[in-house]
Formats: C-alpha cells, structure tokens, sequence
C-alpha cells in the first residue's frame, strides 16, 4: 500500500507543474456565469444578474427565447451568454443544481454502481451512461461533466489499487500513456475549437457523433470478434500480430514494461496515449481507445491493459478535476452520491476480474463498445435536422433520444448482467477446487 | 491462519461505516453552505478534490471490508 501510494502522489507532484494549462478529457465551457437573477424586467425584456464570482449585479438583456416569467429569481444557474452587436445577452438559463429526490437518489446509486462495476472490469470510466444519466436526471451538460470527472478520479484510485495488488497494473506503461494522453488532450482542445468555430454546436455534434461512431463500430467490432475467436481457440494472452510487427521496431529509447512483459520503443507506446487523449478531447472516448491501444498496439494483455487503464484514468481523472473545480461546476451531491454505488461496484468489478480469462474482458469491452455506437448512432438523424440537412417529425426526434438513452441503459446492464454470470461462475469453480484439494489433502 | 479460520474484520467495518455515514451526514445536513463554498473556483476548487478522496479513501475501506465480509475476495493466488 505505501509504495503504491509514493509512485502515485509522486506522479501527481511531479505533473503539478503543468495543472495550471492543461486539460483532461475535456474543457470547461467558457462563454457562461454562474449567479443569480435578483429582479426581471418583463417589458424592456431585461434582468438583473448578481454574478457568484465578483459579486456584482449588472442588468443584462434576454434573449427572445428566454420568457421573463421563467427566470427564477435567487436561483443559482448557469447563465450562457452570446455577444450580438456588441451587447452580452443571456441565451440559457439552466438551474445548476437540480434538486435531489429519493428516486433520483436511487437512480444515481444503481447507475454508480453497475458503472463502477464496469470500470473495475474493462477499465473504462463509464463516462458514457454516467454523464447522460445526470443529464437527464436535471443536470446542464457541463454539472454532469464535470461531476462525473470529480467522481471518477477517486473510483479509478480505488480500482486502480485493487488491480494494482492482484498484479494487474504496468505502473509505468500507465503513466506512459496518462502522460501522452495529456499532451493529445492539448491538441484534440484545439481541433476542438476549430470544429465548433467552423460548424457552429449542431455541425460539432454532428461531426463527434460520426466519427465516434464510426471508431467505436470498427474497435469494438475488433475486439468482439476477437474475443470469440479467443474464447473458441482457447489461445489467451495471444500477442496480436500488429504488436508482434511493431515491438520488432527497435529505434531507442526502448521501454520495459514488466507487467505487461513487452518490450517495445517509445515512439510505439506514446502515439498510443497521444491518440488516446486526443480522442478523449474531440470525441470523448478514453478508455475505450486507450485500452485496445494497450492490446494491439502495445502488446498487453486484456487483463493488463485494463488494469492500467484504471491508473490512466486516475491521472487524467484527477487533472481534469482541477480544471471543472477552478470553474465552479463540480456538484460534489452528485459525485458523492455516484461514489457511493460505485466503490462497491468498481473493487466488484476489480475482483471479478480474478476469476475469468482474459477473452471474457474482451467480450465485455467489445459488446459494451458495440451498443453504444447504435446509442450515438440513432442521434445522427436529430443532429442532421438541427442542421436543416433533413427535416424530422418532433415525435421522432423524441423517440431516437429515448432510444439513444435506454441504449446506454442496455449496455450498462448487459455487461453487467456478464460480469456479473462470468463472476458467479469462476467463483463456484474456484471454491470447487478448494473443496476438492481439502479433501484429497486429508486423504 | 487458514482463510476458513481467518477472523471476519467486523469491528473495522463498523467502525468505517459510522465514520462514513457520520461524514455523509455531516455534509448533506449542511448541503447549502458546502454547495456555496465548493463552487467558489480559485483556492476553494481544493475542496471538491479533497473531499471526493476523503469519501474514497474512508468508504473506499469501508466497502473493501464489508465485500470480504460477506465472502467476495479475489482468487486465491491474485496477490490480494
């Protein structure tokens, strides 16, 4: 435990010196204020906001879309604004903190925790039903991002640990890739930034969706299909041959990962992490490019790669944190109701690993990948007719987001409900053996 | 001591329980002015950092012991 905890408070110390500019994963929005609305002018379409950050109450002008008699007044909310002829006006409103009842109370602390037993398992950060859960529950997009990002440092230290003492985790290859990722995440923030001043917020959706599509469909179908043909072959731990092809460049610096029993040149592994962040900046898919990195390009185990991908997280977790917390957008309610499902859920996941082969990683990852791909999928319809591209009935466009949603509902208890039979099962036979070595042992 | 021997660490998991709920409790009956000062931003974005560890590290444990008391550990030979 104490040398765990000195490489990875070391880590944080050592990369201290870029938190002040760097981002993780994703960037805080930076058109809006947090404040309250102290008194509303229906007739001159104006209110007064005192901001949170100065203190200062300045009247400012609604947009149209904004009815006067909406704006709740001694509200904390998100104020975004947009700049029309040299004016600021506010163009949404959205309460910050929506109120938390038993049933959202319990929604979060199921979700948390077959979230957390994901991550444990595959090492993914489960961003992908988390967000969209608290989205829907009442959060403004940037609350559930940057709560699901305070939640999920902590989840992934704790998962992270857990792998760490099962002899799961390449300390080094994980701090290899958390630090490419970082730098990848610097440049996916430009790009970022390009799409959306090209293509305005639709054409930016449009654009994520698409290519998130596009790369979860093909990784996923990968994985998936090699997780079959693994389990049929019984040939686990088999190196894929792209790793084979590249662990054979040997340009220095050359790099020993221990655990992952590779050794393969630098100019492999951090294009790996580098790729890895920069798709967590454009598109937001961490985890699920960066543990087939670690696979098929690096030449990791399933086992090992998702283990490790547990400390990724943790590093980009945790400087990603800092930036959303700087802003004043972490709901700590939220992150600390998640945690509370999701450390169960995540050393659940972690131990379950213990019992299973590394294809059943696979078969987790790839079915998880695959039915998210049609939950984003079903999207790209309402973000064409956003774009006046095609024009879609408002009743359709109501039912692809709830097929969207429940999709991401359906991936969650599917890879659930196999971890959950995988474990079951690997437990039964474990404590089969042990009965069977009793009872030879006293005869 | 044999794992079937092995005494089940049921006052470590009482004690950790109650300094989690007591923690939960603490913040959620003071939940207006923890939310005013946590979304400060500049020193005060420590707070949420620091906090969200408190909560992991303590019922992070707490989990882990409550977990090996009802007989779900890793694989004998994982290293746990």
């Amino acid at each position: 435990m104490k040398k765990w905890l000195v490489i990875l408070f070391a880590a944080l110390f050592v990369s201290l010196a870029f938190a002040p500019s760097a981002f993780a994963e994703s960037a805080p929005p930076s058109n809006f204020k947090i404040g309250s609305f102290t008194q509303v002018d229906a007739a001159s379409h104006t209110a007064t906001f005192l901001a949170s950050d100065t203190g200062e109450s300045t009247t400012i002008r609604l947009d149209d879309s904004i009815a006067p008699a909406d704006v709740k007044l001694d509200d904390k909310a998100m104020v975004s604004f947009a700049d029309v002829d040299g004016e600021q006006v506010a163009t949404e409103i959205t309460a910050m903190f929506f109120g938390l009842t038993k049933d959202k109370l319990i929604a979060l602390l199921i979700v948390g925790l077959v979230g957390g037993l994901l991550s444990g398992f595959i090492g993914s950060g489960g961003a992908f039903v988390l967000t969209p859960a608290m989205m829907s529950l009442g959060a403004p997009g940037a609350v559930a991002v940057a709560s699901n990002m305070c939640h999920k440092f902590p989840k992934a230290m704790v998962g992270s640990y857990k792998r760490f003492r099962y002899g799961q985790v390449d300390v080094k290859l994980g701090l290899v890739i958390a630090g490419s990722s970082i730098v990848g995440v610097q440049v996916g923030f430009q790009i970022q930034k390009w799409i959306l001043d090209t293509w305005g917020s639709a054409g930016s959706d449009l654009y994520v969706s698409v290519v998130f599509v596009f790369i979860l469909v093909v990784v996923g179908g990968i994985v998936f299909k090699d997780a079959l043909t693994a389990a049929k072959k019984h040939d686990e731990g088999k190196t894929p041959k792209l790793a084979l092809k590249l662990q054979k460049i040997k340009i220095p610096p050359m790099i020993h990962f221990k655990k992952a029993d590779v050794v393969i040149s630098a100019w492999v592994t951090l294009p790996v992490g580098f790729a890895t962040g920069l798709l967590a900046a454009t598109i937001a898919v961490g985890g699920f490019i960066g543990v087939p990195g670690m696979v098929y390009v690096v030449g990791a185990t399933a086992m090992v790669a998702s283990a490790t991908e547990l400390l990724v997280a943790f590093v980009m977790g945790f400087w990603g944190s800092i930036q959303w917390s700087m802003a004043g957008l972490i709901d700590i309610r939220l992150v600390l109701v998640i945690l509370a499902g999701s450390l169960f859920g995540v050393q659940l996941g972690a131990l379950g690993t213990t019992y299973v082969r590394d294809h059943t990683i696979k078969l987790v990852m790839g079915t998880v990948m695959l039915i998210v791909a049609i939950s984003r999928g079903v999207k790209v319809p309402v973000y064409l007719a956003h774009l006046g591209m095609i024009s879609l009935d408002k009743n359709v466009s109501n039912l692809l987001d709830d097929i969207s949603f429940w999709s991401l509902i359906a991936a969650l208890l599917t890879a659930g409900g196999i971890i959950a039979v995988a474990m079951v099962k690997g437990i039964v036979r474990a404590r089969s053996e042990e009965r069977e070595a009793a009872v030879a042992g006293s005869a | 001591m044999s794992k079937s021997t092995k005494k089940k660490p049921y006052l470590r998991a009482v004690l950790l329980g109650a300094l989690s709920i007591a923690s939960y409790a603490y913040l959620f009956s003071n939940v207006d002015q923890v939310m005013e000062n946590f979304v400060k931003g500049g020193v005060y974005s420590a707070l949420p950092i620091v906090t969200a560890l408190y909560f992991s590290i303590v019922y992070g444990a707490f989990a882990s012991t409550v977990l090996s008391i009802v007989g779900l550990q890793a694989a004998a030979g994982s290293g746990h």
